[in-house]
């Protein structure tokens, strides 16, 4: 999962790739370290790195990011999911309603889809959300990729602008 | 005593009022704005009347709607607090007028002391030493003022106090616009454009002396508080002792202010402040006739209840002697705002999602918001006041220093991290400042060290608790000093990751 965030004037990046059992190679700006993650409730998490562990706190304030590490606090802002979010605004996507894993991919680029259809599938809390075609038509192109981390609000899947004027 | 009493106020203030008027057995009435429906200012009272708009014209500054309040809650008695109508004449002779009692000086007082050319009148007859200043009433006369005392100049509001509206002039040129631009703060936030226009000092400490009267011709001090941390005029960190008074200044002050306050038959608790130089030479600059925001350093240092000395003096007017006032050890405030330190201080409003205050011994905290809370963008950006009492002045430091540390706000930008970083600065420990300081020698490094890169560490944890779904939306569980929350060395080399600056 990539995310970009806003840090004062400049743009920073942080790309997370899963390596199972609750570890993870993230990369901050291009530089990777394996990190240990673990939730401990109310917004704190448990990080362990090869150089050490601390406590972060994370409060969500509309996009902004309280982070708490020890007793210094930093303030980011998360920017919106770019390129994919701007391409489904115009053409009708189809978001991940939480942060997961895509577990499954079922349509590729130029198939017909029928209302109700199963597109991808999503498992976050160890639960499997399917995430359906709203309508009849036809997909543009699939931006989920089996296996990959997703935030949540990350275009998945867009769909050809509907043709047909509503009713 | 009184049986019901009516907080003409807001936030912070109010709360703390409120408190006493619990201690004491008094009922308390809040008020609040459209704006503050919920706040918790109006959880924390016996009763809460809505009086207007989010606006302050039309709520806080309404004196109609505030006095309506009083009658239809019952109260025999208003509180003002600070700010707001706490030294608008008219209001305390309103409220005066509805057959309720001012908890404050009276009208006259207020007006007389109000004014800083009528109040520098009254010092110099009582005998105090006044920086040189002037008034004028149109542009022309306030340009020649200026030149006759020499530039560079203090433009400042002739009522109200805080600082608000007040800028150093370095030349003619630059007067004009000076003069306008304080002309509207004052008007829009005292309702009086006078302006008044002082010497300006170099390098001086500010230093103020806590009075009290009874209304009858006596009066007592209860020491003095340093003031010199200010920003822009707005004072930011306050001590009681000063560091910078000695035995022989400390009499001489005090003496002065309580001098002042005999000559006028003050009531009530009022302040009294100089501009000290480095030759220990003072001037008097104003009396604030009300309770002031940093009235709790001498509460901690004295041991004695501010609001409740208001309340006895206004239901009866009772007055300690002075032999019984004493002071111990050493009290320090922080003043937490909603506003960006970095940025030119400008005020932030929103929700604060997470709201934590530190709980330790010797550590106060008046505060005027919880988790949860909005910040309006109506009002002074003020959230709180965080107060630390040690038996030396280093010991108080480290204190308010940890409480801070302690401290999360989260949801809306605060001054935390300038608090934190003036705290640390050696020119503070060593109490080597005055009202300049900031400016000239702190702000640059701060804004600097504050425009410094997020460290990546944060950067990963604010990734990772997004793609674990683990950001807190702010629940008010956030709890301080958790063992989680200490487990764990933050500053450990982070392998490939630097804590830039921060190590």
């Amino acid at each position: 999962m990539r995310t970009e965030w806003k840090d004062g004037a400049r743009s920073r990046t942080v790309e997370i790739a899963p390596l199972g059992n609750g570890r993870y190679r993230v990369s901050v700006d291009g530089v990777p370290i394996e990190v240990a993650a673990q939730r401990l409730g109310a917004g704190r998490l448990r990080l362990a790195t090869p150089g050490g562990g601390f406590v972060a706190e994370v409060t969500a304030s509309a996009r902004q990011r309280f982070v708490r590490l020890g007793s210094l606090e930093f303030v980011l802002e998360l920017e919106p999911a770019g390129r994919a979010r701007a391409k489904s605004a115009a053409g009708g996507g189809l978001e991940a309603p939480m942060p997961g894993v895509v577990t499954r991919v079922m349509v590729s680029a130029g198939d017909a889809v029928e209302p109700g259809q199963a597109l991808v599938a999503i498992e976050a809390m160890k639960m499997e959300h399917l995430i359906r075609s709203p309508r009849k038509g036809k997909v543009r192109a699939v931006h989920a990729r089996k296996g990959e981390m997703v935030a949540g609000g990350t275009a998945l899947v867009e769909l050809e602008p509907d043709a047909e004027p509503a009713a | 005593m009184f049986r019901k009493v009516l907080i003409a106020n807001r936030g912070e203030i109010a709360c703390r009022i409120a408190a006493t008027l619990r201690e004491m057995g008094i009922a308390s009435v809040a008020v609040f704005s459209e704006a503050d429906r919920g706040a918790l200012h109006t959880r924390e009272t016996d009763q809460a009347i809505e009086i207007g708009a989010a606006d302050a014209r039309a709520s806080y500054l309404d004196v109609e709607a505030l006095i309506r309040a009083a009658r239809a809650a019952g109260a025999e008695a208003v509180h003002p607090g600070y700010g707001f109508l706490a030294e608008n004449a008219d209001f305390a002779a309103a409220v005066e007028a509805a057959g309720l009692v001012f908890i404050g000086p009276t009208a006259d007082q207020i007006r007389t002391l109000g004014d800083k050319r009528a109040a520098r009148d009254l010092a110099g007859r009582a005998g105090v030493a006044i920086v040189p200043g002037a008034a004028g009433n149109t542009p022309a006369e306030l340009a020649a003022a200026a030149q006759k005392l020499g530039f560079p100049v203090l433009v400042k509001a002739a009522l109200g106090g805080g600082g608000k509206g007040m800028r150093v002039v370095a030349d003619a040129a630059a007067l004009v616009e000076a003069i306008e631009s304080a002309g509207r703060v004052a008007e829009s936030a005292f309702g009086d454009a006078s302006i008044y226009l002082e010497r300006h000092l170099e390098r001086p400490r500010h230093i103020e002396v806590q009075v009290l009267g009874d209304g009858k011709g006596d009066a007592i001090h209860l020491f003095e508080r340093e003031c010199s941390l200010q920003r822009r005029h707005q004072k930011v960190i306050e001590e009681c002792p000063s560091p910078a008074v000695n035995e022989t200044l400390r009499e001489r002050l005090t003496f002065a202010a309580v001098a002042l306050a005999k000559s006028v038959k003050y009531r009530g608790a009022g302040t009294v402040e100089f501009l000290v130089g480095a030759d220990s030479k003072f001037f008097f600059l104003e009396m604030n006739t009300r309770l002031q925001v940093e009235h709790p350093v001498t509460e901690l240092a004295t041991g004695l209840d501010l609001v409740r000395l208001q309340l006895e003096i206004a239901a009866r007017g009772a007055l300690p002697a002075q032999q019984a006032i004493d002071r111990r050890g050493h009290a320090i405030e922080a003043r937490v705002y909603a506003e960006d330190a970095a940025h030119g201080f400008l005020p932030q409003a929103g929700s604060l999602a997470r709201v934590a205050w530190p709980r330790a011994p010797f550590v106060r905290v008046d505060r005027g918001v919880e988790s949860g809370d909005a910040v309006p963008v109506h009002y002074d950006p003020i959230l709180a006041k965080v107060i630390a009492y040690g038996d030396d002045r280093a010991r108080a430091i480290e204190r308010l220093t940890h409480a801070l540390d302690e401290t999360r706000l989260h949801g809306v930008i605060t001054n935390l991290p300038f608090l934190k970083a003036l705290l640390r600065a050696d020119a503070v420990r060593q109490a080597a400042f005055d009202t300049e300081w900031i400016e000239r020698e702190f702000l640059a490094g701060f804004t600097a060290l504050a425009s410094a890169p997020v460290p990546e560490a944060a950067l990963a944890a604010a990734a990772l608790a997004e793609l674990l779904g683990a950001a807190s939306a702010g629940d008010g569980t956030g709890g301080v000093g958790g063992a989680d929350a200490r487990a764990e060395d933050p500053f450990a080399e982070l392998g490939a990751w630097r804590l830039p600056g921060l190590s």
